[in-house]
Parts: structure tokens; C-alpha cells; sequence
């Protein structure tokens, strides 16, 4: 088969969402543009669906071995197969980039042969590009579950950034729906990952010249969906993957069907609602000081399908609010319905000036139409505070209902704030 | 309102700013225009001091570096007839350093960050959209018609990525040139343009181009609207994976 040929399939088997071959990379997208995952964030161009490419994203191979339920290129669903040699991967990167198509190669593979015989080729593509041929562009590896620790550690060398998908929320799906993939070689890498990336920080601390691990650092992709887990045992995962694991991002990929195993739910649509709302509870993690359990509980497991979770905290914490603008911490006003990071940040230097008015909060960009039923400015209060919680709900339902349109899959995450 | 004119050229501008900066009590009642060496043409001229126009950009860029920022990108614009507002936008920046770019009420600040924007942008997309071809003798081309004329940092920016290798950029629409071979980089003009044999195994290249292009679309979700708002169509002469459309 010539290059050609294999590029059309494994090009192709890329752009899908629930292979852990190719999953993650729609979430890629903000690599490109808006993430703060790029090296340079520059677009080469737009494909016929309006996303953004930067990135040569391929598999090495989609032959594969296991089979998992979600996936295409299980081994028991009869699929076009090709495989890239290292070469024919190191040219093609190294013949776009000198023409400046792409900023760099993303590589996944399918399991084929074992997952050290696949980690290994891999590898060697990034090892190739680094060493023989100084590439310098970007280069992100997914690592195959399974594979030699010391396999990892290369990757991490060579590459900009490494991820393991963690695919399942839980121990018990992965065995029924993957069950060639056990909790530990995905777990394993992970935590090793973690590790390097953080001892090679310290140690550039002391040594500028000491090597570089995995240098934009290390995410992670879970499929939402296929199986029963709800959104706290999501969520719990999350935040100990963040903790205790380093990551940078965890990336939620609402399943979409692709065969009718029996093993699978029967869904209408993708649960691009849920995926949304995790998104937006994950943001919450990382940049708003909150936890899963103050998210979500266990007698209250999933996420609002009507509001954000950060209205939906606000709503079951009337005790909270109102806030005064003038005098709230940070961590308080990261707490108010339609204020954001930046406009937090901005009302706490606006305010060293002069007490903040509420025309001014208007122009730092805080969302009025959403906030004005928690906070209070200089003590003045825009909304009755005492208002009962059903009734903010109802008046939230009817000033949103235009605004509630169900986000598209390609809605990047972390847009909302 | 005392009015100013210089010789045209980039150092005359820049040295008359920093003239008038110095003289002048009030730059913001100062007009400046290009001398047309018309009969009547009203006006004093300020001869040129390239040391002058030199010390003053250093300056800025001291005081207020991103206002200097947005000075360069909006010269990367040739806009005619800017003068005035170019001296009133630099003469608020000595006074408010970067804060000036805050400014939009004020009709030379909204100017000249508007058309800077737009610079700005186009610079950007052109880092992404630029297309390089091989030719026969290993040296590597890109062909672009920019709306701005961002030839100098469009070249800085690839002297440092594609380092290793040969090549050329070439602004058809103004005739200019960049060269960048072993480490040093040139500008010129090319007159007389001929178009070099490409090399053989460039064809093959483009076609491995345009096909991971096409797979990687997903099919019903094709979107035209995005993608040309994104890769406005003046673009696609140049881009191989939109030739043949
Ligand atoms: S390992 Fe499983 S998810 Fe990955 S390519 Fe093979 S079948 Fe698909």
C-alpha cells in the first residue's frame, strides 16, 4: 500500500472520537487556537467542517488487536487496516512542516502486535525526528496502555506533551467494554508521568541544561457516556487525577455510537448536553477553587441539565450571597454567577481606585443580567436578596430559555466563564 | 494650528514627529503632511535626520512598548494620510505609556490601534497560511499577496522556525523579496519575475497534502461559512490544499 493510501485511512481513522487511538484530538482543537497547550497556537488552515488545523494527526496504525467495544477499529469490526512505517511518519511530518502546513505531528496508534511493539515504533518516530533530524515543531504522543515504563520515559524525552486516555471513569466498564485494558497500565504511565514531569522541573530549577520532561505537560481523555458511572464519580476522578497525578486537562469525549454491541447503551444522540456541563464543572476545579463534593454529592450525582454548576451552587447556597463587590476576597467573587476569572481579577484592581459602581461593573465585563441576584455594591442591592430560591429559579428559566440552546459538539470548552 | 511637512519617507516622518515633540507646546493642535512640492503648498518643512527618526522609536519602545508595538504593526499598513494621527498617537503615548492603547475615545488612537488590529491579524494568519514549495534545486519557495506589507516580520518569524533550510518569500503584489540561506537573511525587489521549475517530488508532497485536508473533515459537518470566515477565500491563491477548487 503506498503512503497515499495508508495517509486517506489513518488520517481518517483520526478524526473520530472513541477509539483511544484517535480520542482526544477533536479536544485538540484548542491546541491550535485558544488552549494554552500550543507552543505558538498558529491555525495552517480550516478544514471543510470550520476547525482549525495545526497538527498532522494520525495513527501509526489502526490494526488492532484488542476490542473494545466503543471503537471502529476493534479487532472484531471488519475496517480498512494500514500501518505507517517510522520512516514514512518522520517524512511526512518533516515534508509538511518544511512547506509550513502544520506546527507539528500528533500521533496515537491502535494496539497492534503488543503494546510495547507499537509504544516502540512510536517512539522511534519522535526519537528519528528529534535526533537525526533536529526537528523542532511540536510532537504529541498518546501512550499505549501497557507499554515499559522505560518506553514512556522516552516519549517524555521527545515529545512536547503525552497522554495516556484513562477511557472508562471506572475499573468495572473497563472490563466489560475494554477488556484487554486493565486500570493499572493506564494507571501506571500516569502516575510515572507525573512524577517526571515534576522531578524535571525541580531539576531545571538547579540545571537549565538538564533534559526537558513532557514540557506542555500531560492530559488525559474519558469517554462520557457508554457507561453507567454518573458525574461525582466523574468528577472525584478528575480531581485526583489533577492532584495526584499532574495533569494538566482532563478531556471529556461524549460517546458516539458506533456499533450495536449489546454491551453498549442505546443512545438517541451523543450526550453533547453532559459533556458540556462536565466541561464547565471541570473549569470549575481548576479555576474556581471548588471541589467535586461541593459540586455534586451523593444524593444529588449528576449535573443540572438547566443551569451551569456554578449557578447551581449559587442557587443551593442562598446562605452565601449576597456578596459586597467592594469588599468580597478573590475566591469569594470567583463565586458569583456571571463573574469570571478576569472580572474578578478586575474588580479587585478597579476597587483600589475607588469604590466600584454599577455602571462600572457593567464595562469590567461582569455579567449583570446573572449577577445582579447575588451581589450587593456598596451595600445597595439590585435584586430583592430575600427572594426565594424557587422563585430565582423560575426567573432564571424564563430569562435564559433563548439562550439555552444545546452547545454543538465542536464548542470548545472553557468558553463559557 | 500649525502645520508641518516632511519628505515621504519613514526616517523624514519619524525625525519630524520627534521635532515637533521637542518644539511644539501642544503636538495635539499640529498637523503634519508629505511636502507635494505643489506651488502654493502652505506649511513648514522639517528636513530629515535618520538619527533623529531612530532615537525616537528607541524611546518609545522604552516607554511604552507596546504602543511602539502598535506603531510598527501600523506602519505594516502603508496607509496614506496618516500623519497627524500617527504624531498625536505618540505624543499621548509619552505622556500615558502603554496606557494610550486604552484610549478609544480619542479619534488618532482609535486610528491607528484599528489599523494596527487589522495588521496585526493579517501577519498572524499569514504565519499559518504561507505555503512553501520545493523547486529543483532544493531551495524552497512561497508566493503571497498580503493586503499589508508584513514581508520583514513574516521573514523574522520563519528565519527562526525553518532555520536549516533555503528559501524565499515573495510579495507578487509589491514586487519584494526575502532571502534566507545559511544563517542570513536578505530583502530585495525582484523585477522581472519567472516562476522556477518545481522539484519532482513536490507534486506528490501537495497531493499527500490536500488528501490529509479532505479525510480529515468529518463529512456531515461540513461548514463553508466557518471555514471561509476563518481562511477568508483571498487567501486560497496561494494554498495548496485549495487549489482546484
Ligand atoms: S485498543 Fe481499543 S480503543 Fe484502542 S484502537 Fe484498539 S480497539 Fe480501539
Amino acid at each position: 500500500m503506498d503512503t497515499l493510501a495508508k495517509l486517506q485511512i489513518l488520517s481518517g481513522a483520526a478524526r473520530y472520537d472513541a477509539s483511544c487511538a484517535s480520542s482526544g484530538s477533536k479536544r485538540e482543537g484548542p491546541a491550535c487556537g485558544t488552549g494554552n497547550t500550543s507552543s505558538s497556537g498558529i491555525c495552517h488552515s480550516w478544514s471543510d467542517d470550520g476547525r482549525c488545523i495545526s497538527l498532522l494527526k494520525l495513527l501509526l496504525s489502526n490494526d488492532c488487536r484488542y476490542d473494545c467495544a466503543y471503537c471502529v477499529n476493534r479487532s472484531s469490526n471488519s475496517v480498512e487496516r494500514a500501518s505507517f512505517t517510522a520512516r514514512e511518519v518522520v517524512d511526512l511530518t518533516l515534508d509538511f512542516y518544511r512547506r509550513n502546513y502544520i506546527e507539528g505531528l500528533f500521533l496515537s496508534s491502535a494496539v497492534m502486535g503488543s503494546p510495547d511493539q507499537t509504544m516502540d515504533r512510536m517512539v522511534r518516530v519522535a526519537e528519528t525526528l528529534r535526533t537525526e533530524e533536529q526537528f523542532g515543531g511540536y510532537i504529541h504522543l498518546k501512550i499505549i496502555p501497557g507499554s515499559s515504563s522505560e518506553l514512556v520515559r522516552k516519549a517524555g524525552l521527545y515529545a512536547d506533551r503525552i497522554s495516556v486516555n484513562i477511557e472508562l471513569p471506572s475499573q468495572a466498564s473497563l472490563q466489560r467494554l475494554a477488556p484487554q485494558k486493565h486500570k493499572d497500565a493506564i494507571l501506571a504511565p500516569m502516575a510515572m508521568i507525573g512524577r517526571e514531569i515534576a522531578s524535571s522541573l525541580v531539576e531545571r530549577k538547579s540545571n537549565r541544561r538538564a533534559p526537558r520532561f513532557a514540557p506542555a505537560g500531560q492530559s488525559t481523555q474519558m469517554i462520557i457516556g457508554a457507561s453507567p458511572e454518573n458525574d461525582f464519580q466523574i468528577l472525584r476522578l478528575s480531581q485526583g487525577l489533577y492532584k495526584k497525578m499532574n495533569l494538566k486537562r482532563v478531556y471529556y469525549s461524549a460517546y458516539v455510537p458506533v456499533t450495536d454491541d449489546n454491551r453498549l447503551p442505546v443512545l438517541a444522540a451523543p450526550p453533547l448536553l453532559r459533556e458540556h456541563r462536565l466541561y464547565q464543572a471541570d473549569w470549575l476545579l481548576r479555576f474556581y477553587g471548588f471541589s467535586a463534593e461541593e459540586i455534586l454529592s451523593d444524593d444529588a450525582p449528576h449535573l443540572d441539565e438547566t443551569f451551569d454548576p456554578k449557578t447551581a451552587w449559587a442557587l443551593r447556597h442562598p446562605e452565601f450571597f449576597p456578596v459586597e463587590i467592594n469588599r468580597a476576597d478573590y475566591g469569594t467573587l470567583l463565586r458569583v454567577p456571571g463573574i469570571g476569572v478576569v472580572s474578578a481579577k478586575r474588580i479587585i484592581a478597579a476597587r483600589r481606585f475607588s469604590a466600584i459602581t454599577p455602571e462600572g461593573m457593567k464595562k469590567i465585563g461582569v455579567v449583570m443580567k446573572r449577577a445582579k441576584y447575588f451581589i450587593t455594591c456598596s451595600g445597595r442591592s439590585f435584586e430583592k436578596p430575600d427572594r426565594p430560591a424557587t422563585l430565582l429559579r423560575q426567573q432564571f428559566l424564563i430569562g435564559e430559555s433563548s439562550a439555552l440552546a444545546l452547545p454543538t459538539q465542536l464548542v470548545l470548552p472553557g468558553i463559557f466563564s | 494650528m500649525n502645520r508641518y511637512l516632511y519628505d515621504g519617507t519613514a526616517d523624514g516622518l519619524f525625525s519630524a514627529i520627534a521635532w515637533i515633540l521637542e518644539e511644539e507646546p501642544d503636538p495635539q493642535q499640529v498637523a503634519l503632511a508629505e511636502r507635494k512640492d505643489t506651488l502654493f503648498e502652505d506649511g513648514f518643512f522639517i528636513s530629515t535626520d535618520a538619527t533623529q527618526a531612530e532615537d525616537l522609536f528607541f524611546r518609545l519602545r522604552k516607554q511604552a512598548p507596546d504602543a511602539a508595538h502598535t506603531l510598527y504593526s501600523f506602519m505594516l499598513a502603508e496607509k496614506e494620510g496618516t500623519e497627524s494621527s500617527l504624531l498625536h498617537y505618540i505624543s499621548l503615548a509619552f505622556i500615558h505609556g502603554d496606557k494610550v492603547n486604552g484610549h478609544l475615545t480619542h479619534p488618532a488612537v482609535r486610528d491607528i490601534v484599528s489599523v494596527a488590529k487589522k495588521a496585526g491579524r493579517e501577519l498572524h494568519r499569514m504565519k499559518g497560511l504561507l505555503r512553501f514549495e520545493k523547486l529543483r534545486d532544493g531551495a524552497y519557495l512561497a508566493k503571497m499577496e498580503p493586503d499589508h506589507n508584513i514581508i520583514h516580520p513574516l521573514a523574522y518569524h520563519f528565519s527562526r522556525r525553518l532555520r536549516a533550510q533555503h528559501w524565499f518569500l515573495y510579495d507578487v503584489r509589491r514586487r519584494t523579496a526575502a532571502r534566507w540561506n545559511q544563517g542570513a537573511l536578505q530583502f530585495g525587489t525582484i523585477e522581472q519575475f519567472t516562476a522556477p521549475a518545481l522539484s519532482d517530488d513536490e507534486k506528490k508532497v501537495q497531493a499527500l497534502w490536500q488528501a490529509f485536508f479532505k479525510t480529515i473533515a468529518i463529512p456531515d459537518r461540513k461548514n463553508p461559512r466557518l471555514q471561509k470566515s476563518n481562511m477568508p477565500m483571498k487567501y486560497w491563491k496561494y494554498l495548496t490544499e485549495k487549489q482546484g477548487e
